[in-house]
């Protein structure tokens, strides 16, 4: 009945997510045979500096279907709009619930204060994955549709890629969701450490592959071949390690 | 710890961010008994039944539920497996439909009557499909009520269960405690600052203000031991400091001296009649003036 109850709160935000990353998953595809035909007709400009050097990365990984869904998909649309929706569900819990109504109920019931939390957070996580891999598979499933083909494997590699390193953001909320009572200064913090981390890998040259948002987008799989083991195991680490405080904070935590 | 109690506290202390709530409660609450807990707003009796009920750690001193250590996390559970719980606010969950939350409830608790959950939605006619934030309040604490009684628990903990409620379903929700006692024997400890209630339902109660006990027992006892003695002299009553056990209050005007006691009227009579007034009168004191003088005599 945790579970359900948990369901219960999440739903909405689980659903308008899961639409948004739909819809964005299918205009990507939809949208690449109009940008195929552009693409040659586009003058070779000189571009210089970092933003030049984008610009031209990115008109060359377009030329190929494959690295076009990288690009976009991958590494551009879903990271940034699943990582809004991940903040978005840790937001909540016992904490906000005492300010806003719930709580007493909640805690007048024989489950320890752990087990509620660890099935918000198993429920959610349930969430976040199914917002990971299905708007990926709607990619597949319509690249025929475009006379294109993307790859099962690929797309199932990049998006655990995101789920895993991006929980990192969701178990941030989550902690941080355990300290203060209300419910929008934690997913608030946790927007604004994602958008630094986000400007700062755009600023400096080559962070990007060994960054949060690298590893989200599987950088080093898309360019060798190379799951980034090493990012998603510092990454689950410190989820976990941000999940356990959690649980230590609701049990210190006096209603 | 005496397991003939289904609540006990000693030297219970609570510390809230510089506030002391909690001040060395010591607290019997005999087994099968309606306990009435009274005392002013602020008085600690939330914090109270949150320590009860492991929603707070206590600071310092011991409180045992149904022979289990409250502040046990493990015991915590079992406790409120075995309790039912109606709290100040009526929190329940405002987005469920009345059906769904009684549904959502019913599992957490092996001993669910499924018999007087049907008596009582009959009986208070809850609209099933209205969600619980749709619900006026007298419905709302109906509803509490129904989802602490049909726990099956040995225990009814309620906190002000008829805060602002009207008289007739402030009688309504009095009456439905007392026959739910009389058929199912469970011990009711609640909370509250309404005297008439604790006066018409409770058996015991116990007066807490600014954290400790000042008064307690079984309402019987209090109403034989509380005296109210008035003496009337022929001049201006006497400054006199009474020896006598008991003596809760002096108040002297003019020719009158007016003593409170909680020991009985005797020893004090005598020590009285030594002072000798022109008269000497008795009286029972009602539940309120103890309540008010005991809490004033604390001021």
């Amino acid at each position: 009945m945790l579970w359900y109850k948990t369901w219960l709160e999440t739903r909405s935000r689980f659903l308008i997510g899961l639409v948004v990353l739909m819809f964005s998953a299918g205009s990507t595809v939809w949208i690449y045979p109009q940008l195929s035909q552009l693409l040659p007709a586009l003058p070779e400009v000189e571009l210089n500096g970092p933003i030049g050097r984008q610009v031209r990365e990115s008109l060359e990984l377009s030329r190929t279907y494959e690295g076009y869904v990288w690009l976009q998909w991958f590494v551009n649309n879903m990271p940034k709009t699943w990582a809004l929706f991940a903040i978005l569900l840790g937001a909540g819990g016992l904490l906000s619930q005492s300010t806003r109504g719930g709580a007493m109920f909640t805690l007048s019931l024989p489950v320890s204060r752990e087990r509620l939390l660890d099935v918000r957070a198993g429920a959610v996580l349930a969430e976040l994955l199914v917002l990971a891999i299905v708007p990926s598979l709607l990619v597949v499933l319509l690249s025929p549709a475009v006379g294109q083909s993307y790859s099962l494997g690929d797309a199932l590699v990049y998006s655990l890629c995101m789920f895993i390193a991006g929980t990192v953001l969701f178990s941030l909320t989550f902690l941080l969701s355990t300290v203060f009572t209300d419910l929008w200064r934690p997913p608030l913090i946790v927007v604004a450490v994602a958008t630094c981390v986000s400007f700062m890998e755009q600023a400096v040259q080559g962070l990007s592959r060994y960054s949060l948002f690298g590893v989200m987008s599987a950088e080093s799989y898309f360019r060798d071949g190379a799951v980034p083991w090493a990012g998603l195991a510092i990454t689950a680490s410190s989820s976990l390690a941000m999940l356990y405080l959690a649980r230590i904070n609701v049990a210190r935590h006096d209603f | 710890m005496n397991s003939t109690f289904a609540i006990e506290t000693v030297a219970l202390r609570k510390h809230y961010d510089g506030v002391e709530a909690v001040r060395g409660l010591d607290l019997q609450v005999p087994a099968g008994s309606i306990f009435g807990f009274l005392g002013r707003n602020g008085a600690g009796k939330t914090t109270t039944l949150k320590v009860l009920l492991g929603m707070a750690r206590p600071t310092s001193g011991t409180a045992q539920v149904l022979g289990l250590a409250a502040d046990s996390p493990a015991a915590s559970v079992e406790i409120r497996r075995r309790t039912g719980f109606v709290s100040d606010e009526k929190d329940l969950f405002d987005n469920m439909p009345v059906g769904e939350l009684i549904r959502f409830t019913s599992p957490f608790f092996p001993r669910w009557r499924r018999d007087l959950e049907e008596k009582y939605l009959r009986k208070f006619e809850l609209p099933l499909e209205r969600e619980v934030k749709a619900l006026s309040r007298g419905m709302r604490t109906k509803l509490a009520l129904l989802l602490a009684l049909c726990r099956g628990g040995e225990l009814l903990i309620l906190d002000e269960p008829t805060a602002g409620l009207d008289p007739a379903m402030t009688e309504e929700v009095l009456q439905t405690l007392v026959s739910h006692v009389a058929a199912e024997g469970a011990t009711v400890f609640f909370s509250s600052h309404q005297l008439a209630e604790v006066d018409q339902i409770a058996d015991h109660l116990a007066i807490i203000d600014r954290g400790r006990a000042v008064v307690a027992g079984s309402l019987d006892d209090l109403r034989d031991r509380y005296r109210r003695i008035q003496l009337v002299f022929d001049g201006d009553a006497p400054d006199a400091p009474f020896s006598s056990p008991g003596v809760v209050t002096v108040k002297r005007k003019g020719r009158v001296l007016t003593v409170l006691s909680s020991a009985g009227a005797d020893a004090l009579v005598a020590e009285a009649r030594r002072l000798n007034p022109v008269s000497v009168d008795v009286t029972p004191v009602p539940l309120k003036d103890i309540f008010l003088e005991t809490v004033v005599a604390e001021d």
